[in-house]
């Protein structure tokens, strides 16, 4: 391994910058991600910084059951993101569209079909441990030595 | 400058260097008392459907037939941890958190019947519910091609010309009259109530 790739895979660790979008949900999961950055649970002592630029971030956490209206800027956000990059989809609503499911609503889940996804966090909402669990234990498997792992 | 002195070799120990580097906290656990996913207890599921009927979110539990019994299956990723499944199930096949320890130490229950209800302005008086309804067949037999009949016991007849409901307790919520009504007239619903069970009772 390289030293570059060595200082890299540090760096990283200690600095992962996430960016969340709302695509349709009720709110109730912004919240659970808002929590994270109080001090009962202290995101920022993982070395994971909120920032709400896709230009900036690694981790996109996406909220909400995809509405009409999100279908193509969800796809626009994602590509603005530089590689490396990974989504985590928060909250029942991505994964199945939650109690939106159901005919006259306005929502077309899974998020998957617009954007690959690593990470689900079932919940409604999910707890802030369980949202900073998932954060924590798939940000090592995706940045760890990314260069090298590219064909 | 004792003060100066001070904070520098404060800030110099080795441990309080460590720890504003490294992580302070393990995330935090979650207690147990908290509302997970309902889980299986012991006891042996009836298949009495109640849990399904009573979760508000779509796909969240079905309860399923495995070889020669019913098992309830929740579905993380629908389910919204809720607990009213848990709470409403009268065998106690499902828990979570202390819904059961809090159910039992304050003796709430769910009531649940169905209820009818009959629009005058739609219905046509064509007596296919009275006449569709399993109860009612069973009840009265003789029951009239048109939803009359001569007894007192049935769940709805014809009467002077409108659907008369007579005995709606008796209902099984089958909606076999939704279905058959060609207006969407009549209309079936479950009604589930919150209830304190007395002294007697408990
Ligand atoms: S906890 Fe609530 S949402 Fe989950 S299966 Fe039970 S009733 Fe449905
Ligand atoms: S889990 Fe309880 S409520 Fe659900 S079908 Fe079985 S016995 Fe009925
Ligand atoms: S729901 Fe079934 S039992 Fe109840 S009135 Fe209609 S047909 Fe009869
Ligand atoms: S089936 Fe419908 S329209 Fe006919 S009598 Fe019953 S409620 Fe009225």
């Amino acid at each position: 391994m390289s030293i570059l790739q060595k200082i890299k895979n540090t760096v990283r660790s200690r600095s992962i910058h996430v960016s969340y979008v709302d695509v349709g949900s009720c709110n109730g999961c912004d919240i659970e991600v808002l929590a994270c950055l109080a001090p009962r649970y202290d995101i920022e002592q993982y070395g994971i910084y909120v920032h709400n630029n896709p230009r900036e971030a690694d981790v996109l956490l996406v909220i909400g059951s995809v509405t009409p209206q999100w279908v193509d800027k969800l796809r626009d956000i994602w590509d603005k993101i530089p590689e490396p990059k990974v989504a985590v989809a928060i909250g029942n609503c991505p994964i199945s569209g939650c109690v939106y499911a159901r005919r006259g609503t306005l929502t077309s889940p899974p998020v998957e079909k617009y954007i690959p996804i690593a990470a689900q966090v079932p919940g409604c909402p999910p707890r802030p441990t369980e949202i900073l669990n998932a954060i924590l234990s798939v940000a090592p498997l995706i940045f760890k030595d990314y260069e090298e792992k590219q064909p | 400058m004792r003060s100066i002195v001070y904070y520098v070799r404060e800030f110099l120990r080795p441990e309080w260097i460590r720890k504003f580097f490294s992580v302070k906290t393990a995330p935090l656990e979650t207690p147990s008392y908290f509302k997970g996913y309902p889980t299986r207890t012991e006891k042996e599921c009836t298949g009495c459907f109640t849990c399904m009927m009573i979760c508000p979110a779509p796909g969240a539990i079905a309860v399923l037939r495995k070889k020669d019994e019913w098992e309830p299956e929740v579905y993380p990723g629908h389910c919204i941890r809720c607990g009213l499944c848990v709470e409403a199930c009268p065998e106690g096949v499902l828990s979570s958190g202390r819904i059961l320890d809090v159910t039992r130490r304050d003796r709430t229950a769910f009531a649940s019947w169905y209820h009818l209800d009959v629009d005058d302005n739609l219905c046509m008086r064509c007596g296919n519910c009275c006449v569709s309804c399993p109860v009612n067949r069973q009840i009265d037999p003789q029951l009239a091609g048109t939803g009359t009949s001569a007894s007192d016991e049935v769940i709805m007849r014809i009467e002077g010309g409108r659907v008369r409901i007579l005995h709606m307790e008796k209902c099984t919520g089958c909606t076999t009259c939704e279905t058959q009504c060609p207006n969407r007239a009549i209309r079936v619903a479950r009604m589930v109530e919150g209830v304190q069970l007395g002294e007697a009772e408990a």
